[in-house]
């Protein structure tokens, strides 16, 4: 063993590690791990495992099992495991039940345990060697001492508590050290050097030791020069104070830039600072963490820097040559942090693993605390170990794991969570503004960016190599701005305004139309003003507007007139027959009114007799309706029309039309009977219109139909049902909710009750969202779809206390039970508030809006009188 | 035709996400720095903040509103596997007068063992619920029994992907709420975005990945009598756009979904329309940074045709377990 070890070492000597992330599996899980200074080989150890492996290029290879021995020891359950950095044969562990073991692996039996100290009470939670000091080691254990040992003595040398006792510093045994590093001097006076410590007389007892003459008679017959490097390392005589009134100690480390200088953190957050000379009391000490503190790192750079990870997930950076021990770093991690070693040749990187529920192991840039560097994944349980394996090589890292594995992770391979993160954020508005944050470096300037060409499919074997030697380029951060809209261009102040400006009830359908498409054409919305004229065209024609005129006693819609031509056909129309128009609508009308007088009375039956919100149109309106017809006549003219116009390029896009004037309706002779026959049901005509009318049959040549010759408002349902549909396509809901609510009973039959309540809701929402709460409610109270239009009914109860007794309204209306008096007196003016009343929830008074702010203005106090400070809000 | 208005974030990382409320009048940004900024538009349309609170102990991915109606509510996930619920509390007159808000965590959602990568509400109409997904390919969707109590939340379902999810989109229909995954995308993808429904018979659906992708999703003969099986699908994609130069992190509709906008990895934000003939183009481009871009008018080349080459995606994800509430 010996001769391979010494291979690898003189292998390594010159030329950089070799070997890929690879993973080996154990036979149990692993609690530490700690690497050769050979960087060749790897102890892990656990609960029940002990093992040395190999590190190949290729693989693992177990080598030696340090557990022998017939029945299994506790000794032998490791919490931790330590290789000693200048002696390749010395190992130390810490046991569960409180005992340091150290091992020897140049012993020739097969057992290489050396020596064995049985001074702590529970649990060593770690082990450390000096960096420099053959045989000194220290202990930390959860009993709340740290013991330090000089292996060649049987038990330790000097007890420190994480409890700074009150008493005085006494003289006690001394130990001559060498307080420079050895590597000054030649390997024959290291030795030396290291053995003219002089062992005092052995303690009389164990864990109890009294104060001794130490004789400096054992350092006669060295050199002078030698002497004068040699310090007295005094040892406390108070015994250990009694267990249990210490913290414990979660992690001990030898400074590497101080000789005698170790650092210890401990469950209640504490770090503390110790000189190894000075057991009576520590250094220094400071609160680092909230909860305990599980590990701490010396930087391996002279600099004085310390890393701690504690419970409350952070790793935390502490400069400790200045006089206070000064926070420089924060890094926040996911998980609690056991683990914290910083990583070679990187100043500012370190590697950070967990205890709990996070498997995964961190690289952290410590000047970019929110985001890892890089992240192993490769562990399915809790890592327990990691170690850089060699000491100047910032690539390979291994660790062991609870899920019984130990890994080489090269960082190569690491997954870069930087990478991965979308360096973009965008929303819509919903005026239409775009806000849009994005990573500095994306917006900042376009020359010079390569695109990425990665294959993020293959996270793990396309990666930017992240050379350690880079210059910090600084904490990435986004430019977060807002595209806003100018009014008009493409944002929804049109659908703002026409929300409010629509009339959708409570006016003749003819007059709807028109305002509607007023409104329409005054924001620009040339195709929807359109619409709307067609709309009243088809459902208002003037032909239908004279005949319901004789029928003004039935006094019921429109819609009523069923204006029927004797035969028509599409393709027949020539587009250009304006001229003719008016005649031909003259003896419409003629022909109409002839057939009416029939009819009207069966369709009010068959259909209206069910009130039609909005569309209520009183005869006598009708009658004087005939104004508005010469506007209607020039919106028909056949120029506003046409195809070809700009009007009907929808505004919004640049796109012709596709529409032409697909198929015909149904065969003249078909249509000649039923026209004949006055008692169609409108269901009936639907059925025989409807089904050869292609989806894109034209809206444009409606007018020219219509002018002409006059179809039934049935006849184009199934036309205006195809409009709506097309409009809701588009995202104009509103359009839609809106004919449906101005057309009522005309066109709620051919649309499946699904899809209005589809477009009631969607335009409700879209209401709300503007705040549109006043339009908002009047489409659910103009809706008739029972969903929609219960919507307005929930959450409506108020509770209210009576003005006068104070006590809460029981009954309806406003008379309270109890005192028999009207409760919605007005505290100002003492009339009964009819409309808006407004009250102090606090004192149960109130009245008129107007009086009661009017009244604020000069008091604060209840108008009644109470007393009370009401507010109002 | 826009203005930028630039805001100095102050976020100490990368932000990844921002996000409008239902109203549009405030906003939330999330970064790697763990926090959340919630900004308010002042009366002069200046955009102030008016609370930033440490969210998470690692990177948080995405932000998102409830609906007013369920008060001033956010949930945030992040890195560091949870996703949470947040409540805006008012009253506070200390905070009143330093124009701050206080916003307090009302839940954690801790099934993920692994990042969770993004949070978003269901649609009103199906209560207050909210999905998550995770990096270990897990859909969960949560729901609150009670409205008024935002500290309880029940995991309704668990969906596994088998995938690495990135992204989540509700679909915003009344009649269905549905998960689904379109299979042959076969790039990663960093977002998702259904197109709000206003009243179509079918579903938009952008996919940002190494290109802007939408896809229709269109109902194949829906049995109106309800045979109780998931409505099966027929998805085109309608247009494709690699304008991007590489990958497209976000996409993001219009309110009436009829404006698609994304951004990449060239730093812009591009705007997309379709014309009445269903062709997709390019409306328009934003750089970052405020700055005008060369070459306006360049176009995407929609490909409709592409329809007939990939038919069918698979609907993969479960639909039966989560899906067809009907409102």
């Amino acid at each position: 063993a010996m001769e391979k070890m010494s291979r690898v070492t003189t292998a390594l000597g010159g030329s950089a590690l070799t070997g890929r992330t690879m993973h080996c599996h154990l036979d149990a899980p692993a609690n530490a791990i700690s690497v050769c200074r050979d960087a060749a080989q790897v102890v892990v150890a656990g609960r029940s495992i002990f093992k040395i492996y190999a590190i190949e290029d290729e693989q693992f290879v177990e080598k030696l099992n340090l557990r022998v021995g017939r029945k299994p020891s506790l000794n032998l359950s490791c919490a931790d495991v330590v290789w000693h950095q200048m002696d390749e044969n010395l190992l130390a562990t810490a046991a569960t039940n409180g005992v340091v073991v150290t091992w020897n692996l140049g012993r020739p039996s097969r057992n290489k345990q050396d020596q064995l100290f049985t001074e702590h009470k529970r649990t060593v939670n770690k082990v450390c060697f000096h960096p420099t000091e053959a045989h000194v080691l220290l202990s930390g254990s959860q009993d709340g001492f740290m013991k330090c040992f000089d292996l060649r003595r049987k038990d330790s040398v000097s007890t420190f508590s994480g409890e700074a006792p009150e008493a005085g510093r006494a003289d006690g045994e001394v130990l001559w050290v060498c307080h420079r590093p050895p590597d000054v001097f030649p390997e024959s006076t290291k030795k030396v050097g290291l053995e003219v410590s002089t062992p005092p007389s052995r303690p009389p007892r164990l864990g109890r030791r009294q104060a001794c003459d130490s004789s400096p008679q054992s350092l006669q017959g060295l050199p002078p020069w030698l002497l004068s490097l040699l310090e007295p390392l005094t040892f406390s005589p108070h015994g250990p104070p009694p267990a249990g009134q210490s913290e414990s100690v979660r992690d001990v480390q030898f400074s590497i830039r101080d000789y005698f200088t170790f650092a210890s953190t401990f469950e209640n957050g504490n770090v503390q600072l110790w000189d190894i000379r000075r057991p009576d009391r520590c250094e220094r000490m400071f609160t680092a963490h909230n909860g305990p503190v599980f590990c701490c790192d010396w930087h391996p750079e002279d600099r004085g820097w310390l890393a701690t990870g504690g419970r409350d997930k952070m790793v935390k950076v502490w400069d400790m040559t200045t006089h206070r021990a000064k926070e420089v770093h924060c890094v926040q991690t996911i998980a609690s942090v056991a683990r914290v070693k910083w990583r070679p040749e990187c100043r500012h990187h370190l590697a950070t693993c967990s205890m709990m529920v996070d498997h995964n192991i961190y690289v952290w840039d410590v000047r970019r605390p929110f985001v890892p560097a890089a992240m192993f994944e490769e562990h399915r349980d809790v890592t327990t170990g990691i170690a850089w394996r060699h000491p100047h090589d910032p690539s390979f890292l291994l660790s062991g794991s609870k899920d019984s594995t130990l890994c080489q992770h090269l960082f190569r391979d690491a997954s870069q969570p930087v990478e991965r993160a979308n360096p973009e954020g965008l929303c819509y508005g919903l005026f239409g503004d775009l806000a849009f944050a994005a990573k500095e470096s994306l917006v900042a300037t376009e020359s010079g960016r390569k695109p990425y060409a990665g294959d993020r499919r293959h996270p793990i074997f396309f990666k930017r190599k992240l050379d350690p030697a880079e210059p910090f380029v600084g904490l990435a951060s986004s430019a977060l701005s807002v595209f806003e809209i100018e009014p008009g261009s493409g944002s929804m102040s049109w659908f703002v305004d026409t929300a409010e400006r629509y009339a959708l009830a409570g006016r003749p359908l003819a007059e709807l139309c028109d305002h509607n498409a007023k409104v329409a054409r005054e924001l620009g919305r040339n195709q929807v003003a359109q619409t709307w004229t067609m709309l009243r065209i088809i459902y208002c024609s003037p032909g239908l507007a004279s005949a319901t005129s004789l029928n003004h006693s039935v006094g019921k819609g429109s819609s009523c007139g069923v204006p029927l031509m004797n035969s028509f056909n599409l393709k027949d129309m020539a587009p250009g027959l304006g001229s003719e128009t008016r005649l031909d609508r003259s003896k419409g009308d003629t022909r109409s009114d002839t057939v009416l007088l029939d009819s009207s009375a069966t369709l009010i039956t068959n259909e209206d007799n069910e009130e039609t919100e909005g569309s209520d149109v009183p005869a006598d309106y009708l009658l004087g309706d005939v104004e508005g017809e010469e506007e209607e006549l020039y919106l028909l003219d056949p120029e506003h029309a046409h195809p070809e116009e700009p009007e009907y390029v929808l505004p919004q896009e640049a796109f012709p039309l596709r529409h032409e004037i697909v198929d015909t309706p149904p065969g003249p002779e078909h249509l000649q009977d039923k026209a004949d026959s006055p008692h169609v049901s409108g269901s009936e005509a639907d059925a025989a219109s409807l089904a050869p009318v292609d989806s894109s049959f034209s809206l444009i040549s409606i007018p020219h139909a219509l002018y002409d010759t006059r179809l039934p408002p049935d006849f184009f349902s199934a036309l205006v049902c195809d409009m709506l549909r097309f409009y809701a396509e588009q995202g104009d809901v509103q359009m839609a909710v809106s004919v449906l609510i101005v057309l009522g009973e005309r066109v709620r039959k051919d649309i499946d009750e699904q899809t209005q309540e589809h477009w009631y809701a969607s335009y409700i929402d879209l209401l709300q969202r503007f705040c549109l709460w006043n339009v908002s409610n009047q489409v659910v109270k103009l809706s008739t779809s029972r969903a929609i239009s219960c919507l307005n009914q929930a959450s409506t109860t108020l509770h209210v206390n009576c003005s006068h007794c104070k006590r809460p309204m029981s009954s309806r209306g406003w008379v309270c039970d109890r005192c028999h008096r009207c409760a919605s007196m007005c505290a100002v003016c003492h009339h009964v508030v009819k409309g808006l009343f407004v009250w102090c929830q606090g004192c149960s008074h109130g009245g008129h809006l107007q009086h009661i702010m009017k009244w604020l203005e000069g008091s604060s106090h209840c108008p009644a009188g109470c007393g009370h400070l009401c507010e109002y809000s | 035709m826009f203005v930028a208005r630039h805001i100095a974030a102050d976020h100490k990382d990368l932000i990844h996400d921002v996000s409008f409320d239902f109203h549009g009048r405030r906003m939330a940004t999330c970064s790697s720095d763990q926090s959340v900024k919630v900004w308010d538009k002042s009366e002069s349309g200046d955009w102030h903040c008016t609370a930033s609170w440490k969210t998470h102990s690692g990177s948080v991915w995405r932000v998102t509103w409830a609906h007013p109606e369920f008060g001033q509510v956010l949930a945030s996930c992040s890195f560091d596997r949870t996703a949470a619920v947040w409540e805006e509390i008012v009253g506070e007159s200390n905070d009143k007068l330093r124009g701050q808000s206080h916003w307090v965590k009302r839940t954690t959602l801790v099934d993920s063992r692994t990042s969770v990568t993004d949070v978003k509400f269901a649609p009103k109409h199906m209560g207050l619920m909210l999905a998550t997904c995770s990096a270990d390919g897990i859909v969960r969707i949560y729901e609150a029994p009670d409205v008024m109590n935002l500290s309880q939340w029940s995991l309704q379902h668990e969906i596994s992907c088998k995938l690495s999810c990135s992204c989540i989109s509700w679909n915003p229909s009344r009649k269905y709420a549905k998960a689904e995954t379109l299979m042959t995308v076969t790039d990663p993808v960093h977002d998702i975005a259904f197109a709000p429904n206003l009243g179509r018979s079918f579903h938009i659906l952008a996919v940002a990945t190494k290109d802007v992708r939408i896809f229709t999703l269109k109902p194949v003969r829906k049995e109106l009598t309800s045979s109780g099986g998931p409505t099966k699908f027929e998805i085109h994609i309608v247009a494709q756009f690699d304008n991007h130069n590489s990958q497209v992190w976000r996409v993001s509709w219009n309110i009436t979904g009829t404006v698609l906008a994304s951004s990449g990895d060239d730093g812009c934000v591009r705007l997309w329309k379709a014309n009445y003939m269903d062709n997709w183009k390019c409306t328009g481009i934003l750089k970052g940074n405020g700055s005008p871009v060369n070459g306006n008018s360049q176009q995407g080349n929609s490909n409709p045709s592409l329809g007939s080459n990939i038919p069918n995606l698979q609907n993969s994800l479960n639909g039966s377990s989560s899906g067809r509430k009907h409102s």
